[in-house]
C-alpha cells in the first residue's frame, strides 16, 4: 500500500465528513473569487491619484459618477443589445439548423462534426478571422456585400457606427450558433417517437407538431442552453477587443470592455472596478432569476 | 421514424450541406490565407480558390526553414513574428492548469455526488455562480493582488487563474459522471468495510476514467482559448497564443499570412481534441446538466 505512514491524513479522509473532500475547492474559490470580490468593492471606494502615485479614498464618488456617466449608459445599452439580439438569433437559427440536421441520412454525422469545430477556436482568433473577412479593401464579406449592393465602399463595416456592432455580432453568431445546434440536436435526438406518430395520425401540420410537441418537450434543454449562452454573451469582451476596441465612438463598448479600458488604458482603477462590479451584480441577478423562473436544476 | 418524401429528403440534404459550408467557409479562407503570399492576400477581388501555396508564413512564425525562405531570412528567435515560444507557453499553462483543476475537482465532485450533507444544494449553486462571474471582475482585482504578491507575468499565476476558471465546469461535469455510477456499487463496498478513500481510489476513479479524460480535454481547450486573464496578468514574460494575435498588426499593415499561420497552429490541436470528446461534448458544454 502506498499510504502506509500517512495514517493521520488517511484516517481523516476515510471518515464520513465531506470537509476534507471539499476543502481544496473551497480554498481555491475563496482565494480567487471571494477575496477579489471584496478587494474590488474596496477598490471602488478608492481612486488612483496620479500626482500622489497612490490610491486615495474617494468615498462614493465612483458610484455617483457612474450614474452621471453617459458612456456607462451607452455601454449598458450595447451590452443588453448584444445580449438580447444574439440570444434571439442564436436560439432561432440554432433550432432551425438542429431541426435540419436531425436526420439519420448518410453524411449528417460528418456535418454535425464539422459544426463543432468553431467551438474550440480562441475567440480572439475568430475576431481576427472576421477582421480579415470584413476588411474594407480586400475582405471577402465586404466584396460580396458590395456586389449585392448592400454595402457601399465609403462605409467600412467595422468603422461605421451603425454597422460596427453587427460586424462584431457576426463573429459571435458564426462561432456560437453551433453551440445551440449541438445542444438542441442532442435534445431532439432523445425525444420519444410516440407523440409524433400520434400527431401524424391526427393530421397535425409540421408547425403544429413543433409548437405543441417539440417545444414543450425541449423546454429544459432550451433553458440550459439559454442560461449558459446568456452568461457568456453578457460577458462579451474578446471580439470587441480585437475587432474594434469599442469603437467607432461607443458603438461596440460592452460593459466588460469599458471596465477593462477604464482600468488599464485610462488608469482609473477605482472606476474600472466599480464598472466591473456592476456587470458582476447584473449577471448574477439575471442568471439566478432565470434559474429560479425556468427551474433549471443541476 | 417518420418517413419523408424523396424530394423533401433531397431538399433537406442540400440545405444541410449548404449551411454547413457557410460555417466552414471562414475556416477554409483562414486556413488557406496561412499558405498565401501577400499579393494573394491583399488582392481585389479576394483570392479564394487559385493561389500558389507557400510555407513561408509558417517559416517566419516557427523560425524553421522549409526552403521557401532563404536560410538567412529565417530568424529563429529574432523575427517580429517568431511565435514558437508562445505555443510553448500555451501548452505549459494548459497542461498544468488542467491537472490542477482536475485534481481539486475530482475530490469535490466525489463529495457532492456521494455524501449527503446539509446545504449541498446551495454549495452546488455557489459553484455554479462562480461560473457566472465576468472575467473582467476577477481580472481587475487579481491584477493588483498579483502585483502585490509577485505573481504577475508568471506561469504560476496564469496556471492558478486558469485552473480557477475551469473549476466550476470540472466540478459540475465530474459530479454528473460520478452520478452515473450506480450507488449500489460503493454502498456494498461500504458494507464490506471499505473506506471512503478506498472507494474513491478503487471504484469511482477507474469507473469514471472516460469522463475524467473528457473533462480534462475540455479544461485544456478552455485554457487554450482564454484571453482576458492572460491579457491582464502578463506583461512581457509569457503570453499564450490568443493574446499575441494583435502583435501582427503593425504600422505598415497587418501580417495576415503570419497571423493565419499561427491561428492554424492554434486550432489544429483543439480540433483534434474536440474530435476525441464528441460523445461527451454536449454534456461538457452544459456543465453536466444534459446527457447525450
Amino acid at each position: 500500500m502506498a499510504f502506509v505512514g500517512t495514517r493521520g491524513l488517511r484516517g481523516y479522509i476515510t471518515g464520513d465528513s465531506p470537509v476534507p473532500w471539499l476543502a481544496p475547492l473551497v480554498a481555491m474559490l475563496m482565494v480567487f473569487t471571494i477575496y477579489p470580490l471584496f478587494y474590488n468593492i474596496w477598490l471602488s471606494f478608492h481612486e488612483y491619484a496620479p500626482f500622489k502615485r497612490q490610491l486615495v479614498y474617494v468615498g462614493t464618488e465612483n458610484w455617483n459618477n457612474l450614474f452621471a456617466d453617459p458612456r456607462f449608459w451607452e455601454a449598458l445599452s450595447v451590452t443588453f443589445t448584444y445580449f438580447f439580439v444574439l440570444l434571439a438569433i442564436q436560439i432561432v437559427l440554432g433550432m432551425f439548423i438542429a431541426l435540419l440536421l436531425d436526420s439519420d441520412e448518410p453524411g449528417f454525422g460528418l456535418l454535425r462534426g464539422l459544426l463543432t469545430l468553431t467551438l474550440v477556436i480562441p475567440p480572439a482568433i475568430t475576431g481576427m478571422m472576421f477582421l480579415l473577412l470584413e476588411d474594407p479593401e480586400f475582405g471577402v464579406l465586404t466584396y460580396i456585400l458590395e456586389g449585392m449592393g448592400i454595402l457601399s465602399g465609403q462605409n467600412p463595416i467595422l468603422a461605421t457606427s451603425s454597422t460596427a456592432l453587427a460586424g462584431v455580432m457576426l463573429a459571435d453568431i458564426w462561432q456560437w450558433t453551433p453551440f445551440m445546434v449541438l445542444i438542441f440536436l442532442a435534445g431532439l435526438r432523445s425525444l420519444p417517437q410516440e407523440p409524433y406518430e400520434a400527431a401524424m395520425l391526427d393530421g397535425a401540420s409540421a408547425f403544429q407538431t413543433f409548437r405543441r410537441i417539440t417545444l414543450p418537450m425541449m423546454s429544459k434543454v432550451i433553458a440550459v442552453a439559454v442560461l449558459i449562452r446568456g452568461i457568456d454573451l453578457f460577458r462579451a469582451f474578446d471580439y470587441m477587443f480585437v475587432m474594434t476596441s469599442g469603437g467607432p465612438g461607443t458603438s461596440t463598448y460592452t460593459l466588460s470592455l469599458y471596465a477593462w479600458q477604464q482600468t488599464f488604458s485610462f488608469i482609473k482603477w477605482g472606476y474600472g472596478a466599480t464598472l466591473s462590479l456592476v456587470s458582476l451584480v447584473l449577471i448574477l441577478v439575471i442568471a439566478n432569476l432565470f434559474i429560479w423562473i425556468a427551474k433549471v436544476r443541476w | 421514424m417518420i418517413v419523408e418524401s424523396k424530394n423533401r429528403r433531397y431538399a433537406r440534404m442540400a440545405a444541410a450541406w449548404f449551411i454547413t459550408a457557410l460555417f466552414v467557409f471562414p475556416l477554409y479562407y483562414w486556413g488557406t490565407t496561412a499558405f498565401k503570399q501577400a499579393k494573394e492576400i491583399f488582392s481585389v477581388p479576394p483570392t479564394v480558390w487559385s493561389f500558389t501555396p507557400t510555407l513561408r508564413n509558417f517559416e517566419e512564425v516557427f523560425g524553421i526553414s522549409f526552403g521557401f525562405l532563404r536560410q538567412q531570412e529565417v530568424l529563429p528567435g529574432g523575427g517580429n513574428f517568431y511565435m514558437a515560444p508562445r505555443l510553448w507557453d500555451s501548452i505549459v499553462v494548459g497542461l498544468f492548469s488542467t491537472a490542477l483543476a482536475i485534481a481539486i475537482s475530482t475530490f469535490a465532485a466525489y463529495a457532492l455526488s456521494r455524501m449527503d450533507f446539509r446545504g449541498r444544494h446551495h454549495f452546488v449553486a455557489w459553484v455554479l455562480s462562480t461560473r457566472m462571474m465576468p472575467p473582467v471582475a476577477v481580472a481587475i482585482p487579481m491584477f493588483f493582488i498579483y502585483k502585490d504578491i509577485g505573481l504577475m507575468d508568471s506561469y504560476t499565476g496564469i496556471i492558478l487563474i486558469h485552473a480557477l476558471m475551469n473549476l466550476p465546469l470540472a466540478v459540475l461535469l465530474l459530479k454528473s459522471f460520478f452520478d452515473d455510477i450506480p450507488r449500489e456499487i460503493d454502498e456494498s463496498a461500504i458494507v464490506d468495510g471499505a473506506s471512503r478513500w478506498k472507494i474513491f481510489r478503487r471504484i469511482i476513479l477507474p469507473m469514471a476514467k472516460g469522463g475524467i479524460a473528457a473533462t480534462a480535454v475540455l479544461c485544456f481547450i478552455f485554457s487554450w482559448t482564454e484571453f482576458i486573464f492572460v491579457l491582464t496578468l502578463t506583461q512581457t514574460g509569457l503570453k499564450t497564443v490568443p493574446v499575441v494575435s494583435s502583435s501582427f498588426v503593425t504600422s505598415t499593415g497587418t501580417a495576415w499570412g503570419n497571423m493565419a499561420a499561427l491561428g492554424v497552429a492554434a486550432m489544429a490541436p483543439a480540433f483534434l481534441f474536440i474530435l476525441l470528446v464528441q460523445k461527451q461534448l454536449v454534456r461538457g458544454l452544459t456543465l453536466g446538466s444534459l446527457k447525450q
